[in-house]
Parts: structure tokens; C-alpha cells; sequence
């Protein structure tokens, strides 16, 4: 309590004087500057990670880039500070960061009371279980009375309290410090499933010494939707972020690839004329130039082709589209129209 | 002449000499002891084996991805693919010399205040120590210079360890000096300015100290003046260690006996000739041992960094073990890593340190 009465009285001190600061606004101060500085995380599989020659890469580090190529036009003029979950919102609410893209979860008391904007959501995660497959169990339905494997203090513990309550059903926690050690702990039979977000999930199930004896159910039990963040006060940079999300979502959508948009400027419908610049003026309402969208989707590539590659089919993690799916394809991905 | 030949020595008993009479004397000397050794060498043979198979004969060597770690043992792989990662962050690779050249400076700067003539030693080397993190922080981030910039977000891995530690106790030995003094002072003001400040920073924990600078000091800077977090945390880590350092000065001079003092008074030396040229010689000799005790310290302490996000040695790790192309499990490595990298600074600060002991020990012993 006392933590966000803290940063709450500090964001409101620090809106107090930023009256000189807000004349300059975040483009300018990027533009000027002539990098993107995006707060990510330490470190979390799939999302945000450096790899060994220290190149950035992930699902929420894409948000940065493609930030970076509509704006500066170059998706690699990117400063990562990695941040850690205490830390991120004051360096956001400070300036240290124009973004903050660190699997954080939209939820209403973020969003009303801390000075920030949630700018949508690039991953719909959701608390979820895993078991090992020779337990036989195929549904969360069928865990009563089960051990339970959780890393204390997360917001799953309370997730997993509620959901079994209002089942009637029973269960004993066994929780552990970090998610190494609850992968351990799982893996030497502690407990009967290991439950965590989705997204984590799919890391742990990795590292397991035999991955395929494992199994993730198909339950979601909790509204985890995760999305860039930026400060308030700043709408024409809100815009920014809020549209290139969104750009990378109506690309995959119109069927607009890194490798065929360039063409579609040219050969493409209307539609696809107006996303990439060659029609209208939707980067100069957003005080970008025209080519904004043209610049993310062949730097970046669109929405399906970012999930694939950090994330779904094309990385090590796995995942399926799920909810992330377009809401064209069962999932509940819609950016609003683009004219 | 007859002269007087002693017998030869006879051979002592064969059961109170040799192996056999060592291993008696010292492992089997009674039940319990012998009970002891069995159990100590029942332990070391159930576990060697495993281990050194681990490590060694099954272990993982060449290879640059996780694919490559095929066998049971140890993936040493990862930590050859991500030394430069560990050792150094993600400075350029071309600037890396630019890395090595400070290590040289710093080990010259060590050496080179034990070993030059005594007659400039005092001068040349508080000189150098103090120039030290200027010309560092020139050389590394090279604005200063018109190298190419390497900002402090891409600093890291162990050298970042070494370099935050060196830079704050350079820092921090003057300021803790003035606070010793400042705390022995008669002035009533400066006295209680001196020991507020020192019990402040030893009475807090170096986390919450972190957690200040890199949490809530932002907040009291305008929006927009963004100070670097490296600086803000080198900041913290100056106050904590002058902290820590003025107590072990003010021990140093207590040990100077009160004949110095006034011998200097007698012979009409201001307060600082007094300070600077009499007492303070004694001081440092005398608390050699503990400064040294203090750097380990707060060496070992930079790994507490990670806690905020600073991509240290132990942080580089974390992240490295949170790729999603390494998700099989390397902790047990990532940690031997940095535990012996550690291991063996700290093992070579001390042996430093006794020499400098030893080298300084001018009065007390031979």
C-alpha cells in the first residue's frame, strides 16, 4: 500500500513540474535525440532477451523497434534499459524511458492511478497449469485435492485461490522463490502441476529434462493482457505507440508481410495504399512521415510474423497463436480501422 | 688413538614411523576418530566420482549453441558462449581494448604505489588514485575523447564489478578520511554533521540504499534531467563505503598514540601538516589490513546490483539463463562460473594484501 501511495505521490509530483518538459514533447525529445530509449525487462523468454553478442530480440522488445523504425525510421536506433518489475513505472514516470514494453499486465488500478497510459495490448496472457502426462489428467477440472507448484508473491498465487474456490475444489500449495527452483520442484514430483502465466509456462516446460512428458491444459484462468506503456499527458506520443501497435496488427491482417509490403505500396488495394503511406495522410496526423507503417512492417514485420518468430512456431518457446490469434481467426486480436 | 665412536642411532620402532604410524597417529587415534575417517572418506568417494564426471569427463566443451550439449555432464558451452557476455556486457566488441587498457592502468596504478622510489611515492600515487576514475570514465565512454561513444547501458559483465567497486573506493577513501576526521573533531556542529552521516550509511542495508538510488532518486530530479543510473548507484555506493571506510579510520587513529600529537604540537605544526604529514602516515599503515577487508566487501557487494536491473556479472547470468535458446537448465554452471571468477580475485586481493602487510610492517614485527 504504502509502495503505490509512493508512487503515486511521486508521479503527481513529478506532472507538477514537468510543465517546461511537456512544451518539448516526447517525439521531439526521441527525434532529437535520434534514439527510442524503451524500458524492458531483465530478462524473461520469448518477450525480452539479449543474446550472447548483447542483440535484444523478443516479442516485447518488437514494440520498441517498431516504435523506433516509425518514428526515426530505423528500427535498430533503440537504447534498452533494462528495468526491473519495482523499478519500471518511476523510470517511465521519471523520463528515463519514452516506453515502458515489459510484459505488463493492463489493469484498471495501473491505469487510473499512476500517471501512465496503457497504449493496447500485445500478448493476452492468462494464468494457466501444467502436468506431467503420465498423470492422465487432460482438464484443470480434474485437480481436486491435487499439489500445487507456485513461485510465491506472484500474481498467480491469488489467481489459483479464486479459481479453485469458486469450482469447489481443494488444493495444497507448495510454493517456491524463484521460477528455477519451482521448475525443480515440479520435476522432482513436489506436486502435481506447476501452474504460472502461459507465456512462462511454455519457458519452464523447456527446461524440463524430458519437455514432451509434460503438458500445458487448456484452461486459462486469469486475464493477464500485456501491453506497452506510456507516460500521460503526452497524447500525440500516446498516438504514436498506440498506432504502431496497431499498424503491426491491420499489416497481418491486410496480409502485408515484411517481404511483399514494399510491392503492396504499388500493387496493393486501397486499403494496403492507405496503411503503408502511398494513399491519405495517416502518418502526418501522427506527425510522422508518410511511410511510418511502410518502415515498421519491413523492419519489423507484422504482428504474425513478430509472434512466429520470438514466441510461436519459429522459436524454441512454441506457443500457439490462442487468443493472440486475429479476431478474423478465432482469436481476439482487432486493431481499429486504419483510414 | 682410540677415539670414542658412538654406536649408530638404532632404527625407531617400524610402528611409530612411515605411513602407517601417521595414519595411525592422525586418523585412526580412537574409535571416534576412526569412525571419523571412514564416514569422511566414504562421503568424498561417493561423491568425487559424480562430480568430476560431471565437470569433466562428460562434460560439454566446444560448441557456440545449446544443440551442442549433447551429453550428460556439465554444458560448458554456455559459458564459453556467453563469456564476452559475463566478462564484459555488450560493449563493442571493437572497443574492448579500451576495457583491457583500464585493467592494465588500474593493476599499474596498484603496483606502482608499492613499488616507486619513496621519495615521490606519497605525491605520484595519491595523483594517480585520484585521477583514476576520471580518465576511466573518459576512456570507456569516450566522449571525453573523441573515441566513439559507448554509453552506460551497454557496460557490464564482471569488468563493470570491478570497475563500480574500484571507482567507488577511489571515491570514497578522501571523503571517508575527512568524515574520520570530522568525527573527532571538538566542533560541535561538524562532529554531529560527521557521525549523522556515518551511522546513517552503516545503519542501512546497501539494498535499500540501491533501491534509493535507483527508485526513488529520479524523482527529485526535474523531469527530462535524467542522470545516468550507473552514476546514480556509483553515488550510493560512494556514501555506503565512506561510510563503512571512516569507521576504519577513526580506529586507525585511535592506535596513533597521543605522543604523536602532541610532538607535532610541540614542534609548532599546523592542524593539517600535523594531520597530513604526521598522523595520517600512521593511520593508513595501521588500518591497511581493514581497508583491504573493506574492499573485498564491497567488491563481493556489487553483485547486489543486479537487484536493479545493472546487467552485473551475476545479472548478465540471469538474463543468459532466461534466453529463450538456453532454456535447458545452466544455472549450476552460470554459477560455478562467477563463483570462481570471484573466488579468485578475492583469493588474489588477499595474498595482495599480505604482501602490502608485510611490506608496511616497518615497526612492530620483523
Amino acid at each position: 500500500m504504502f509502495k503505490k501511495a509512493l508512487v503515486v505521490a511521486s508521479t503527481a509530483a513529478v506532472t507538477a513540474f514537468s510543465g517546461a518538459a511537456s512544451a518539448d514533447g516526447t517525439l521531439d525529445q526521441v527525434k532529437q535525440r535520434g534514439q527510442l530509449s524503451c524500458g524492458v525487462s531483465t530478462g524473461l523468454a520469448g518477450f525480452s532477451q539479449r543474446d550472447e553478442n548483447g542483440v535484444w530480440s523478443g516479442l516485447d522488445v518488437d514494440v520498441c523497434r517498431a516504435v523506433a523504425a516509425a518514428v526515426l525510421g530505423d528500427s535498430e536506433a533503440v537504447q534498452y534499459k533494462p528495468l526491473t518489475a519495482k523499478e519500471r513505472f518511476t523510470a517511465l514516470a521519471s523520463g528515463e524511458i519514452d516506453i515502458l514494453s515489459r510484459n505488463t499486465t493492463w489493469t484498471h488500478t495501473r491505469d487510473t492511478s499512476l500517471g501512465i497510459n496503457f497504449a493496447g495490448t500485445n500478448f493476452y496472457d492468462g494464468a494457466s497449469f501444467m502436468v506431467m502426462k503420465d498423470l492422465g489428467v487432460t482438464s484443470a477440472t480434474e485437480l481436486d485435492g491435487a499439489n500445487a507448484c507456485i513461485q510465491a508473491g506472484t500474481s498467480t498465487e491469488l489467481a489459483i485461490a479464486d479459481y479453485f474456490r469458486e469450482m469447489n475444489m481443494s488444493y495444497s500449495p507448495v510454493t517456491f522463490d524463484t521460477s528455477d527452483q519451482t521448475r525443480a520442484g515440479f520435476e522432482s514430483g513436489r506436486c502435481d502441476f506447476l501452474t504460472s502465466d502461459g507465456s512462462q509456462l511454455a519457458a519452464l516446460r523447456i527446461g524440463l529434462a524430458d519437455p514432451s512428458n509434460a503438458v500445458i491444459l487448456p484452461e486459462v484462468i486469469s486475464k493477464e493482457p500485456l501491453g506497452p506503456v506510456v507516460r500521460q499527458g503526452d497524447d500525440q506520443w500516446f498516438n504514436i505507440v498506440k498506432w504502431s501497435l496497431n499498424a503491426m496488427i491491420e499489416a497481418e491482417e491486410q496480409g502485408v508481410t515484411s517481404k511483399n509490403a514494399k510491392n503492396r505500396t504499388v500493387t496493393g488495394n486501397p486499403a494496403n495504399k492507405r496503411l503503408l503511406g502511398a494513399e491519405g495522410e495517416l502518418g502526418s496526423n501522427l506527425g510522422l512521415s508518410s511511410d511510418w507503417a511502410l518502415q515498421i512492417v519491413t523492419q519489423v514485420g507484422n504482428y504474425g510474423e513478430s509472434y512466429e518468430r520470438n514466441v510461436g512456431k519459429g522459436s524454441p518457446l512454441q506457443l500457439d497463436r490462442g487468443l493472440n490469434q486475429l479476431w478474423s481467426k478465432g482469436g481476439i486480436l482487432y486493431a481499429p480501422a486504419m483510414r | 688413538m682410540n677415539t670414542f665412536k658412538p654406536a649408530p642411532d638404532r632404527a625407531p620402532p617400524s610402528q611409530t614411523v612411515g605411513p602407517i604410524a601417521w595414519v595411525r597417529d592422525n586418523l585412526f587415534s580412537s574409535i571416534g576418530n576412526a569412525v571419523l575417517t571412514i564416514a569422511v572418506i566414504a562421503l568424498l568417494v561417493i561423491n568425487i566420482p559424480p562430480l568430476i564426471s560431471w565437470a569433466f569427463l562428460d562434460a560439454n566443451w566446444t560448441g557456440t549453441t545449446e544443440a551442442d550439449c549433447v551429453k550428460e555432464g556439465a554444458c560448458w558451452v554456455f559459458v564459453s558462449a556467453w563469456s564476452n557476455q559475463f566478462l564484459y556486457g555488450s560493449y563493442p566488441e571493437a572497443e574492448l581494448y579500451r576495457i583491457h587498457l583500464m585493467l592494465l592502468v588500474l593493476l599499474g596504478v596498484i603496483v606502482s604505489s608499492f613499488t616507486l622510489p619513496k621519495t615521490i611515492r606519497m605525491k605520484a600515487s595519491i595523483t594517480m588514485w585520484l585521477a583514476l576514475p576520471v580518465v576511466g570514465i573518459a576512456v570507456l565512454d569516450g566522449r571525453m575523447l573523441g573515441l566513439p561513444v559507448v554509453s552506460t547501458d551497454l557496460w557490464g559483465g564482471f569488468t563493470l564489478n570491478i570497475f563500480m567497486a574500484a571507482a567507488s573506493i577511489i571515491v570514497a577513501f578522501p571523503f571517508s578520511f575527512l568524515w574520520a576526521l570530522g568525527r573527532r573533531s571538538d566542533m560541535p556542529f561538524i562532529r554531529t554533521v560527521s557521525t549523522i552521516f556515518i551511522e546513517f550509511f552503516r545503519g542501512v542495508p546497501v539494498l535499500s540504499l540501491f533501491f534509493m538510488g535507483s527508485v526513488m532518486l529520479p524523482l527529485f530530479f526535474e523531469q527530462g534531467t535524467n542522470v545516468d543510473k550507473l552514476i546514480r548507484v556509483w553515488l550510493v555506493l560512494i556514501f555506503f563505503m565512506s561510510g563503512y571506510m571512516a569507521e576504519v579510520f577513526r580506529g586507525g587513529f585511535q592506535a596513533v598514540p597521543s605522543g604523536q600529537y602532541e610532538a607535532a604540537d610541540s614542534i609548532g605544526l599546523s592542524f593539517w601538516q600535523k594531520t597530513l604529514l604526521i598522523i595520517l602516515p600512521q593511520v593508513i599503515k595501521v588500518s591497511m589490513p581493514n581497508i583491504l577487508a573493506t574492499f573485498v566487501m564491497l567488491f563481493k557487494n556489487t553483485t547486489f546490483l543486479l537487484i536493479i536491473g545493472i546487467p552485473e556479472v551475476v545479472q548478465t547470468l540471469q538474463t543468459a539463463l532466461a534466453n529463450s535458446f538456453w532454456l535447458g537448465g545452466h544455472a549450476l554452471e552460470g554459477y560455478l562460473f562467477v563463483f570462481l571468477v570471484f573466488w579468485a580475485s578475492c583469493f588474489g586481493m588477499s595474498v595482495l594484501a599480505r604482501r602490502i602487510e608485510q611490506q608496511m610492517n616497518t615497526d612492530k614485527r620483523a
